[in-house]
């Protein structure tokens, strides 16, 4: 255990700056009496070589996509490529204020107009704002543009917006957090949109449905461009809720799907590392008529011949915006990095997604279909989430039957799955499949890491149910105590003397 | 030709394994109507080459604020980020993680949240933090949301929220998009001549869901006024105060004036200004709060073996869990640039974030000298009667004798970012106006550049 509050190797000196520009007597005289910090907040006093170990020794207790397979699903957790990370340490990034003048940005402002330009081509949308810091940002943001929308068409009485029960939680929060009463449609035995369902719900109180397609099931939606008349129909936007990108890129889009606007994860499809749960990136694009809406400033070029390949740019703001949601351009940085994945397969952007694909493909039939000799053992198999000849990038596995033979539950499996050096799936979502675990390999992983995984997945249904009931065994620490944390809630280092 | 994608050129095997013939099998599912016709029309792939030296050029074109004299703040400021920060906190273990929703092999970044929880709760002076916001914008929004949702039964102005006057159109925008939902009214808090906080018009507010402030406000005037303004609004309107996260190496923390909620930008703590973003915003609070709180948050257990161990815990206000019904629809945060955050202030320690904050006053002193010695230039709210003139941190703003946006252009043709034109970002101010910020990172020559510059300006006749 190294406590960073225990290291003492700065002797309270702190790091080392330079002289101020005044003398330090001086100083309390500029800091009005009453406003005098006391006691200085008690933070380490550790010296770098103690810091750097530090650091380095919680590094080694943290898995993430460097360290091993990481297949959780819904989250497209790819290769994060490190050119990607040298680029956004050039000072013309780290080092440039978002309100400089234009003339001080034109580089960040060139990458944005292609980034604006591609995110809006690949998807069918007309126009695209960078802005959104998040993909659940990117939703409030777009149903925000769709609430204005529709109450500058005097449509104000529509104050529901449709979500299916398969829905990221983020959908019915963000609509909800813009006032929408939210209506949740259940799935049809098979998992997919259940049309009837959605006819019986909408009307002239619908303002929006919002849709993940591929589902969270990991499968396209064949109704969906019924489903989008029939929301169109009755006066509503479809919202397409781009998390599942990854499965469709230049194979569909959701402009020829029907929808009306659209969020992107550059942190799922476009290699933005999540860091450990941000930062993010959620951009949204929007058809025509909602072009006007979008939050404030977009990036706009015209010809100029001194300017960057014959272009200079500058900010615009869009007739009736809906103002800002982060107050300054969104996570610049994170559109960047995106900017220097997407060059790297530029036209052949599609390839990403076929071998997303296909890895999902292969490593749900290897998982589904065992040779007899891997059969031998096991007690019970897990069965598809929904049936489905081929599923796109990720895949549900229902662990029910594993449970009901030997009550090995899902979550026991995950757990035991990180004895064998994997990330666990993701647990329990969507919640319409029942001891559901959901994977998603991504197209970084080789053949190899795809058998090996599928081999020791069977391995674990074949092992000592009372081992897997109590995985982990070889992790830094045993399983955790969550329902303690809740009860008692130590939420800070109690800093005793 | 594409590097990143290991199964390239073994597609057909993987195919006829699963009894399959060509990629387009994996697609079947995609009704022909609806798919794409016309391939991609981007540009050809490039190298990793390529795209640096791209990169480079296209980056190359921006102007670094260190590579010349620079006054530009409101809210993001120039600053120097100890080397060990980037180097330690883009360890693919941190970089490459998803969230700790896996604690037995996330205990690195669990604790290292933990750690930054604490060092924010003693920053602010109170006991809870969360994982971070997204930027100081969305955290004043999702504070002003939380304190309604915990306020608005027993408040005599329910759903009413008093906003500082003069908040810069950046921040205030976010926060009335993110107060349309919860049917929450916004109403100003006045300010005196001197800047602060007319405390006489504060006691409307009381009885209302919460009033949010800035320390130092959006003009870098330290207000003196805000300590007295729990009093006057009570205890069940939540005080809500923005803060400058660097000045509190020297101001009180808002915990001890009766701050209920406290929130800002970390930036100057961990990473550069980059544009805007990735940065994160800080979120504390009293324990009253904690229930109704956006974002993640970790806390501190035990493992199945009694080994101390962390996990994020209180998921139940959480999107994923509540869905609709959650506290905020928040997921994605800015879990790595707290990390750096947190790097940054375990490096400055208790005596090395004074330092900074000493180095940000002096060099804001400095320069307020240097600028008001120039004829024809005064500070704003400069009319403070018999009090002693407002005292800055970070920024101070002046009145030139001709536009701000004239002088800034005048100077930018120097080769000197002034600042900004105030007129730029806050409805109602006048276009004299102007917003000069120094940092830690300002030096004589600079302050000496400017005040040349705004020297011949208005010699020249403001223009």
């Amino acid at each position: 255990m190294s406590d960073i509050f225990a290291f003492k190797g700065a002797h309270d000196a702190g790091y080392a700056q330079p002289k101020p520009l005044i003398s330090e007597d001086e100083i309390s005289s500029l800091i009005p009496n009453s406003m005098v910090r006391k006691n200085p907040p008690k933070w380490p006093t550790a010296s770098e070589p103690e810091l750097v170990r530090h650091y380095t020794w919680l590094s080694s207790r943290n898995f993430g996509i460097d360290s091993g397979f990481y297949p959780l699903g819904s989250c497209t957790m790819k290769h994060n490529p490190r050119i990607n990370e040298r680029i956004v340490q050039l000072p013309g990034m780290n080092d440039i204020h978002p309100l400089a003048p234009e003339s001080h940005l034109q580089g960040l402002l060139a990458i944005f107009y292609e980034m604006q330009e591609m995110l809006a081509h690949c998807s069918g949308m007309d126009q695209v704002t960078l802005q959104p810091v998040a993909g659940a940002q990117g939703e409030f943001a777009a149903i925000r543009c769709i609430q204005e929308y529709h109450r500058n068409n005097g449509d104000e009485c529509r104050n529901k917006v449709i979500v299916p029960d398969s829905a990221h939680g983020t959908n019915p929060a963000s609509a909800a957090m813009c006032g929408y009463e939210i209506i949740e449609i259940p799935s049809r035995d098979d998992g997919r949109l259940d049309l009837d369902a959605l006819r019986a719900v909408t009307g002239d109180d619908t303002a929006a449905m919002m849709v993940t397609n591929p589902s969270t099931l990991g499968l396209f939606e064949p109704e969906i461009a019924e489903a989008a008349e029939i929301v169109h129909e009755a006066g509503g936007q479809m919202y397409y809720d781009g998390a599942n990108f990854n499965a469709i890129l230049g194979k569909t889009s959701p402009g020829l799907m029907g929808f009306d606007a659209v969020h992107y994860n550059l942190h799922k499809t476009f290699s933005q590392p999540h860091g450990g749960g941000g930062p993010g990136s959620g951009p949204i694009g929007v058809k025509n008529h909602l072009a006007q809406y979008l939050p404030k400033p977009l990036v706009d070029r015209r010809k100029d011949a001194k300017g960057i390949d014959g272009y200079s740019y500058f900010w615009i703001n869009p007739e009736n915006s809906i103002g800002k949601v982060q107050q300054w351009h969104g996570n610049a940085g994170a559109v960047v990095r995106s900017w220097a994945f997407y060059r790297r397969y530029g036209r052949e952007l599609e390839k990403m997604s076929e071998h997303a694909v296909l890895n999902a493909n292969y490593l749900r039939y290897r998982i589904l279909n065992p040779d007899s000799a891997s059969l031998q053992g096991i007690p019970a198999m897990p069965v598809d989430g929904a049936p489905a000849d081929v599923v796109k990038h990720e895949f549900t596995l229902s662990m029910s039957p594993i449970k009901d033979t030997t009550g090995v539950s899902g979550k026991d499996v995950a757990k035991r799955l990180l004895d064998y050096g994997y990330m666990a799936p993701t647990l329990y979502f969507p919640m319409i499949v029942p001891e559901c675990l959901m994977i998603e390999p991504t197209e970084t992983e080789s053949k190899e890491v795809l058998d090996k995984f599928a081999d020791d997945f069977l391995a674990i249904l074949s092992e000592d149910p009372e081992i897997v009931k109590s995985a982990p065994h070889s992790t830094d620490v045993g399983r955790v105590d969550e329902v303690w944390a809740a009860r008692n809630l130590v939420l800070r280092h109690p800093l005793e003397d | 030709m594409v590097d990143h994608l290991p199964n390239l050129g073994r597609e057909a095997e993987m195919l006829h394994s699963m009894g399959l013939e060509s990629i387009e099998d994996l697609f079947s599912d995609i009704p022909e109507d609806i798919k794409r016709v016309e391939p991609l029309d981007l540009p050809l792939p490039q190298t990793e080459e390529e795209i640096w030296a791209d990169a480079q050029r296209l980056l190359g074109a921006n102007i670094a604020m260190n590579s010349r004299p620079n006054f530009l703040g409101a809210g993001l400021y120039q600053n120097f980020v100890p080397t060990m920060v980037p180097m330690m906190a883009t360890r693919g273990e941190f970089l490459t993680a998803y969230t700790p929703y896996q604690p037995e092999v996330s205990q690195g970044m669990l604790q290292a949240m933990w750690e930054f929880q604490t060092m924010i709760s003693e920053l602010v002076g109170l006991p809870v933090s969360n994982v971070s916001m997204y930027d100081a914008s969305t955290a004043a929004a999702e504070a002003i949301t939380c304190a309604v949702r915990v306020h608005n039964r027993k408040a005599s102005q329910p759903n009413v929220v008093y906003v500082t006057e003069w908040l810069p159109e950046h921040r205030l925008s976010v926060i009335q998009n993110y107060v349309v939902g919860a049917d929450i009214e916004i109403r100003l808090l006045t300010t005196n001549d001197d800047g602060k906080i007319n405390l006489e018009m504060a006691k409307n507010a009381n009885g209302c869901c919460a009033v949010y402030v800035e320390q130092p406000n959006p003009f870098g005037i330290i207000d003196t006024n805000i300590q007295n303004l729990k009093e006057i609004i009570g205890d069940d309107t939540a005080l809500i105060v923005g803060v400058n996260a660097t000045s509190l190496g020297l101001l009180t923390p808002p915990g001890e004036y009766g701050a209920d909620i406290v929130v800002g930008e970390g930036q100057a703590f961990g990473i550069g200004a980059t544009a805007g973003g990735p940065i994160y915003g800080l979120f504390a609070c009293t324990e009253k709060y904690l229930r109704q709180m956006p974002g993640r948050i970790v806390g501190k257990t035990f493992d199945s073996n009694g080994k101390q161990a962390f996990t994020l815990t209180l998921s139940t206000r959480e999107q994923h869990i509540r869905r609709h019904k959650a506290t905020s629809n928040i997921c994605s945060n800015e879990t790595l640039i707290a990390l750096m955050g947190a790097m940054h202030m375990a490096l400055l320690g208790p005596s090395g974030v004074q330092k900074l904050a000493i180095r940000n006053t002096a060099a804001c002193e400095m320069t307020k000298r240097s600028v008001l010695s120039i004829p024809g230039i005064e500070l704003l709210h400069n009319d403070s009667g018999e009090n002693q003139p407002p005292q800055h941190y970070n920024e101070f703003s002046v009145i030139l004798p001709g536009s701000a946006t004239s002088a800034l252009s005048f100077l930018n043709h120097r080769g000197v970012t002034g600042g900004l034109a105030l007129s730029d970002i806050m409805e109602g101010a006048d276009d004299s106006w102007l917003l000069i910020s120094a940092t830690d990172q300002t030096k004589l020559d600079d302050i000496q550049e400017l005040s040349v510059g705004l020297n011949e300006w208005v010699l020249g006749g403001c223009s």
